[in-house]
């Protein structure tokens, strides 16, 4: 009832606001108008157009700094977002009039990026402009090139079409009669003028021409006495266009449809030769070994299977046997069938083809981008980067090669860009052995922590657990596998020794025991990295049971008391937890060294520091002797009288406990009854504290007495 | 609960090694790829020899007069996987197929002849390499008959290039399986589209991949030292240097010294050997901390003058008689004497582009 009364309160309110708005919405749209009209002025785009306009024949170029300043104005704008109508005509007319010489043409149409539409008055402008010859012909193709490419963009055809026979002229030029051709092809309708066409049959039969030429004898069959092949493919080749790439990025940042506007560039073959500036980013396209005569030599007896014919999983475990690995090695992670195969690889060239393309796209992506950097192409970053995650979480391992960009990465990351996925990369780095292990991750991950946002700190310790958890579930695996055969492996280069491994998970338990202790000092304990700290410990208090490691790895101060002093129940919940599975493991790796021969010793310092915290935990939760001499936290007797406390000993059990108050406010209102502290025990532990319940149970000889449950803790 | 075994748990089998290695990262794996652990940076060498090269006597004059005098784009280039150089004949009609195929994409017009518009050659420059780890350099041309030649037109060569290794990094080189062949080093004239094409099909056939080298500030050092120090035996002519300067609009510099006067900053500069015994050695090899004074003592020379320190800038272009060289990755070598000296620090600065 409450709830309904609110909302048709807001609503109400709503509806004012609105109405409010609605009468101060003609002045304040005055005042935009006067505002966009004063800032129109003042923009430098349009000054610049306005330079380019109004700029005089024979102005020099060299040294203009002017020219150079609009110039580049106008080139971010239409990199950015593409360049208005208007725009268009101005720098159109302005390249083709050859005002200021050629080089700046040349300049001016690579960056004619039209944002929406091209004026059709532009384009016949600038088509007369061709003929009157001054302009180089290498500059003449690029002007009828950008007129294929945005043809489709051009408003309307009408008064091109009306010059189709002035275009015509230019077919004689030898190099530009391709493009003419392509564009005349474009043009072409029933009525348009093609008396001229038996001029080709001089000129032998290129591809162009006929093509066009058949379009005319479609048209006009009497007028075309030549005889064209019947088979003929349509469509003519795709130019080498540099605004393509540059105008589906407008396009696509415009949240244009580009599918149905650029379908004449679009039909995009693999091995296009422009200059994609960022093709390293595409997974290179599946296809059969192209260098047979070098393999032959070793699989001439088999018919191999190219990987491309296969197209499911029982296809691909029946051909297992004799499958032809693709051209380029790069191509199996784009396909997840492929992927399959990639796991049984075992042909080490192969795998090292992989890493050198996968090496190369990190590289030139996120290191060697000179221009413009990766802010660019996130977009596309980001794809291949989630495409990459996925294979490698698909094969549960990483790439060397990744690895190796990472290590140079974390180096200039700004801890933001692509967080995610970087992270998601780092956290599948296969131990990093202990004498490296500071240079090449420590103090770059250090410096970033701790300048960086609290959701960095959060997704770096979620990082560093993930990195933590694969190490050991690797070491449970082959510490298995090992052990059926341990002859096999006497060739392999590698030998990471059980105690050099034990040092690469001590370095980095240590290592994340240091950040987590400042981390939430630096953030005055938020329980949300809190949560993340915990997390990591509930891995690190398991190592030896759970993964069969013989290593148990304390949490320092810095995190102990900031989870048992925590406000949320949650994260005392769970450092009650880690203590129990501490104690467990401890318990059992105590139990094993006395049966087995080839011991392992766990330092009596982890001991101690166990049962020191134990005690801390039991003093300060069940005991009520928080500030007692020999503690953890001491504070002096006469501050704690002076805080007027009463009972400042009891103030962090777990009925005074700051995270447990409003449990014990609740139980007591609910009971008052005898015996309390056994029922509200049980009251905590139906809540959901199961961590507290087995902490309680394995540290706590429950032993009740009328009064009070007042118990000791078990002592190891 | 099983306590595993001390000592070696943590090998890996042979039978899955791996692109991902479990339990060894790159590192500790520093065998097979290993020369590079993690990512200590390889540098350039700080110091190398310039013994004065009679190369015609080991290189065919021929060929090297397809290398001189032209301006090459670079690019680096990762190993190439199964290329022989036996198979050279082969790879001329492959790619020249692929070319031709690539071209009338869309067309499938059958036009008589068209198959032989263009015409690709690759050949073995003999002998250029210095040691016997550098694969033999390959150098690949293309001819074409303009379209509307006649017909006894001769075909015109209109794209050139080669891959190349000079003094590579031995230990690089070993590192590489045998299915491997180390070619680093990229140069390409011609039309940018063949050399798309060109790129294109080496990646599909080799599995390499190919991007761009710049010729960054260091190196460029290094041949404005590495070419007046030449100039005894053949004059340079002039030293011109290009500095972009980062001011707004960007300022450029074209900074042109006398050759003599470079040659006797040159000499000052130069670290006398103390012995004269291995003067011969000393007298060849040069030192990075000779390059920095000298290009030091250019700028502090031009700043006496301009007041304008240029060590605010950018070294973008070096030229002289014996070549050019420009931060974008393009170079010319114009006296063959030089060639390997030029070829060695570019290889050196291919090879630390390698993603691995």
């Amino acid at each position: 009832m409450a709830a309904t009364q609110n909302l048709s309160d807001s609503d109400q309110s709503s509806v004012n606001d609105q109405s409010a708005s609605n009468r101060s919405g003609n002045r304040s749209l005055r005042v935009a108008e006067k505002e966009r009209r004063k800032n129109e002025a003042e923009d430098p785009f349009v000054l610049a157009l306005k330079y380019f306009s109004d700029v005089e024949a024979g102005t020099p170029v060299l040294g203009n700094d002017e020219l150079e300043k609009n110039l580049v104005q106008v080139e971010k704008v239409a990199y950015s977002q593409g360049l208005p109508p208007e725009a268009v005509s101005i720098m159109l007319e302005f390249a083709m009039s050859l005002r200021m010489g050629t080089s700046p043409c040349v300049r001016v149409l690579k960056c004619l990026i039209p944002a929406s539409v091209v004026p059709q008055e532009a384009v016949v402008r600038a088509v007369v402009w061709l003929s009157v010859g001054k302009m180089p012909i290498s500059t003449q193709v690029l002007f009828i090139k950008w007129v294929l490419t945005v043809f489709d963009m051009i408003d309307a055809k009408d008064q091109l079409r009306a010059i189709y026979g002035f275009i015509f002229n230019f077919v004689t030029d030898e190099n530009l009669c391709p493009f003419i051709c392509h564009l005349l092809y474009l043009l072409t309708q029933k009525e348009s003028d093609g008396t001229d066409c038996l001029l080709f049959s001089s000129q032998g039969r290129q591809p162009f021409l006929l093509h066009l030429l058949s379009l005319y004898k479609v048209f006009c069959p009497e007028l075309v006495t030549l005889s064209i092949p019947s088979r003929m493919k349509s469509g003519f080749r795709n130019h080498i266009s540099p605004w393509q790439s540059a105008l589906i990025a407008v396009q696509k940042r415009n949240g244009l449809q580009g599918a149905s506007s650029m379908s004449l560039v679009t039909n995009k073959d693999k091995t296009n030769p422009r200059k994609r500036k960022h093709c390293h980013l595409e997974f290179p396209a599946l296809i059969p070994a192209l260098n047979k005569e070098a393999q032959s030599e070793q699989s001439s007896s088999r018919r191999m299977v190219p990987l491309v014919e296969l197209h499911s999983f029982a296809q691909l475990l029946e051909n297992m046997h004799r499958i032809e690995l693709p051209a380029q090695m790069g191509s199996l992670l784009g396909s997840s069938l492929a992927l399959q195969y990639l796991d049984c690889v075992q042909d080490e060239s192969a795998l090292l083809r992989l890493n050198f393309w996968l090496g190369y796209a990190f590289h030139e992506e996120f290191l060697f981008c000179g221009d413009g950097g990766p802010s660019q192409t996130s977009e596309e970053a980001l794809q291949f980067l989630n495409k990459l995650l996925s294979a490698q979480h698909f094969l549960q391992e990483g790439f060397s090669s990744s690895e190796v960009f990472l290590y140079k990465f974390l180096n200039v990351w700004d801890g933001s860009l692509l967080r995610p996925q970087i992270l998601g990369l780092l956290s599948n780095i296969p131990v990093v052995p202990s004498s490296q292990i500071r240079r090449l991750l420590f103090e770059p991950l250090m410096q970033l922590f701790f300048t960086s946002s609290l959701f960095f700190k959060c997704g770096l310790m979620e990082c560093l657990n993930n990195m933590l958890l694969k190490w050991l579930t690797w070491h449970s695996i082959y510490a298995l596998e090992d052990d059926l055969d341990i002859s096999l492996n006497s060739h392999t280069s590698i030998n990471m020794t059980l105690s050099g491994f034990k040092d690469s998970v001590m370095e980095l338990i240590h290592f994340v025991g240091r950040l987590a202790s400042v981390g939430l000092q630096l953030e005055g304990c938020h329980c949300l990295l809190l949560s993340f700290v915990l997390d990591f410990y509930e891995t690190v208090c398991d190592t030896f049971l759970k993964y069969g490691l013989p290593l148990i790895v304390m949490p320092p101060a810095g995190v102990f008391y900031p989870a048992l002093f925590a406000t949320d129940p949650v994260s005392v919940d769970r450092l009650a937890y880690i203590m129990h599975r501490y104690k467990v493991n401890l318990t059992s790796a105590k139990s094993q060294e006395k049966v087995t021969e080839q011991a392992f010793h766990i330092s009596r310092q982890t001991f101690r520091e166990f049962n020191h915290y134990v005690v801390v935990m039991v003093n300060c939760l069940w005991n009520s002797r928080m500030f007692h001499p020999g503690m953890g936290v001491q504070l002096g007797e006469e501050l704690l009288l002076k805080s007027n406390v009463p009972q400042y000993g009891s103030s962090f059990d777990l009925v005074h406990h700051p995270a447990f108050m409003s449990y014990a406010v609740n139980f007591h209102q609910k009971v008052s009854h005898s015996k309390p502290w056994t029922w509200y025990l049980e009251y905590l532990f139906t809540q959901g504290y199961d961590g507290l319940k087995h902490f309680v149970q394995s540290n706590i000889s429950w032993q009740l007495k009328a009064d009070d449950g007042q118990v000791d803790a078990q002592q190891r | 609960v099983r306590t595993p075994i001390d000592s070696i748990v943590a090998q890996r089998r042979s039978k899955n090694k791996s692109y991902r290695q479990s339990y060894r990262s790159c590192l500790g794996a520093a065998s097979r790829l290993g020369h590079t652990p993690g990512w200590t940076a390889r540098r350039l060498n700080t110091s190398r020899r310039t013994k004065s090269h009679n190369i015609t006597e080991k290189v065919n004059p021929e060929d090297l007069a397809l290398l001189v005098k032209t301006e090459w784009q670079l690019s680096y280039v990762t190993p190439l996987y199964q290329f022989r150089h036996t198979q050279l004949r082969s790879y001329s009609r492959q790619l020249s197929a692929f070319i031709t195929a690539e071209k009338q994409q869309g067309l499938a017009v059958e036009v008589e002849g068209a198959q032989t518009s263009f015409r690709v050659s690759f050949s073995v420059v003999q002998g250029l390499g210095e040691t016997d780890d550098d694969a033999e350099t390959v150098l690949v041309q293309i001819h074409s008959k303009p379209v509307f030649a006649g017909k006894d037109e001769a075909q015109k060569l209109v794209w050139s290039g080669w891959l190349t290794c000079i003094n590579g990094n031995p230990e690089y080189l070993h590192s590489l399986p045998k299915d491997f062949t180390c070619l680093p080093l990229f140069g390409s004239h011609g039309a940018e589209n063949l050399t798309s094409l060109v790129k294109s099909w080496f990646q599909q056939t080799f599995d390499c991949c190919f991007g761009p080298l710049e010729i960054n500030q260091t190196c460029l050092q290094w041949l404005a030292a590495l070419w007046t120090n030449c100039h005894i035996e053949s004059s340079i002519q002039h030293l011109k240097m290009i500095w972009t300067l980062p001011v707004e609009p960007p300022l450029q510099i074209t900074y042109t010294v006398n050759p003599q006067n470079a040659w006797e900053l040159w000499n000052s500069v130069r670290t006398p050997s103390l012995e004269s015994r291995e003067e011969e050695e000393t007298a060849r090899s040069i030192d990075i901390e000779e390059v920095t004074r000298f290009m030091q003592g250019l700028m502090s020379h031009f700043y006496r003058h301009f007041r304008l320190d240029l060590s605010a800038g950018r070294l973008s272009q070096v030229s002289s008689a014996l070549g050019s060289a420009k931060f974008s990755g393009r170079v010319k070598m114009s006296n063959s004497r030089y060639i390997l000296t030029t070829l060695s620090l570019l290889t050196e600065c291919a090879l630390l582009k390698m993603p691995i």
